[in-house]
């Protein structure tokens, strides 16, 4: 099933032009990599296909109605006010927050659960933002720049986490200067971009 | 819709300086008014409401300074857009959560403080409820200020909106003169709690709107 179908998608911003004719679809169970340069348009695309920046022109269909979708941007969503089991306690539903606690024992978080997440690394903080994505069931995953600021056993747990996702029938759209290691279909932007 | 109202208490119960930042500076104006100038308690009977109203005007436009701040410069409110499309429930919550834990405080204070100065016991209940309405609507009036300018320092849209606060004063000097005179309160009162209504089912739309032009 196509769970997203992107046509002619172009973006253009105070008369720079960052991408156009753009045109692409995932089925569910894949997974995208957009790759390109600082500055060509990676996380705009993103915020298109999440719907939180509008497109210059074209248009993004949705295979499913109500797609539910985790995602990670380049802001952390976490407040850092609160501990770190103070913003699980914040962000989850109690359903969901003993999965969300073992995922936070699995990034080797726990001696610093009681910690004011100001106080933590930076790297730290990104794990706390990544157990919003690896603890919500949701039917697209959409990251941007998830492996900035990770260890390596942390990188390796992520993407061991993305492939089981995409064995699960999840699909996953991200950019990343760093190798995924999975297998993606790569959408590369640049100035000239018409895919 | 409850669970935003229980996710904004989470956070301002642990934003110490949010709540209790607004409380502490409005006692310490209620305190520090009558120690400051030399006149005598007769002339202070009079004078006293003027202070509480200013105080209650100043300290709600610092109360929700930062009202959206925080959780637009964080990524939360990217975060609520995947799950709520539309901000109105989001916006109702953090306000409603605000006016209760801060506003109607701040108006218990002005309230007990217009004992010291002169309001018998009767009426200080009457003092409470027209200084919790107008924080009703201060709130709603200052949160739109705040979303307007989210992203050049709420200030600017906080100041920007003061004027649409200057009606709401004249309307609780006029309501307070009813307490002191024994006349025309209830009318004075209908008119405060209908405008409150209005604002507060109309002002998170509008507010809503302005924060997803800012997302953009």
């Amino acid at each position: 099933m196509q769970l997203i179908t992107a046509s002619n998608l172009g973006y253009s911003i105070n008369d720079k032009r960052l991408f156009h004719n753009l045109t692409f679809s995932l089925d569910s169970g894949c997974a995208l990599h957009i790759k390109g340069g600082n500055g060509s348009g990676k996380s705009t695309l993103i915020r298109i296909l999440l719907g939180l920046t509008a497109a210059s022109k074209g248009n993004i269909e949705f295979g499913k109605p109500n797609l539910s979708i985790s995602y990670l941007g380049h802001k952390n969503a976490i407040k850092t006010y609160l501990t770190l089991m103070q913003n699980l306690e914040l962000i989850f539903k109690p359903a969901i927050f003993p999965l969300a606690v073992d995922w936070m024992h699995s990034l080797g978080l726990t001696q610093v659960q009681d910690e004011m997440t100001a106080n933590l690394s930076f790297g730290q903080q990104k794990k706390l933002a990544l157990i919003r994505v690896l603890a919500n069931p949701a039917d697209l995953i959409m990251l941007d720049e998830p492996f900035v600021g990770l260890d390596h056993s942390s990188r390796n747990l992520l993407s061991n986490f993305l492939q089981e996702q995409l064995a699960l029938g999840i699909s996953l759209i991200l950019t990343s200067h760093i190798d995924p290691e999975l297998n993606c279909s790569e959408l590369i932007l640049s100035e000239d971009t018409n895919a | 819709m409850l669970n935003f109202i229980s996710s904004e208490i989470f956070k301002l119960r642990h934003k110490l300086r949010s709540w209790l930042g607004p409380l502490l500076i409005m006692i310490l104006v209620l305190i520090a008014f009558p120690l400051s100038i030399d006149i005598s308690q007769y002339d202070l009977n009079k004078f006293f409401f003027s202070v509480i109203v200013v105080a209650l005007l100043m300290i709600s436009f610092l109360a929700t300074e930062s009202i959206f701040s925080e959780d637009y410069e964080d990524g939360s409110l990217e975060q609520l857009h995947l799950v709520e499309k539309d901000f109105y429930k989001v916006v109702l919550a953090k306000i409603i959560t605000y006016v209760f834990l801060i506003g109607f405080p701040m108006a218990l204070i002005g309230s007990v403080f217009s004992i010291a100065n002169g309001i018998s016991l009767q009426d200080a209940p009457k003092i409470f409820i027209i200084l919790a309405t107008s924080t009703l609507i201060l709130f709603n009036v200052f949160a739109f200020g705040s979303a307007l300018s989210i992203n050049k320092g709420s200030m600017l849209g906080v100041l920007a909106s003061l004027p649409l606060a200057l009606p709401v004063i004249v309307l609780l000097g006029r309501a307070v003169r009813t307490v002191q005179y024994g006349s025309g309160f209830f009318e004075v009162l209908a008119l405060m709690v209908g405008i409150g209504l209005i604002v507060t089912a109309i002002m998170p739309m509008i507010i809503s709107a302005t924060l997803k032009t800012h997302l953009e």
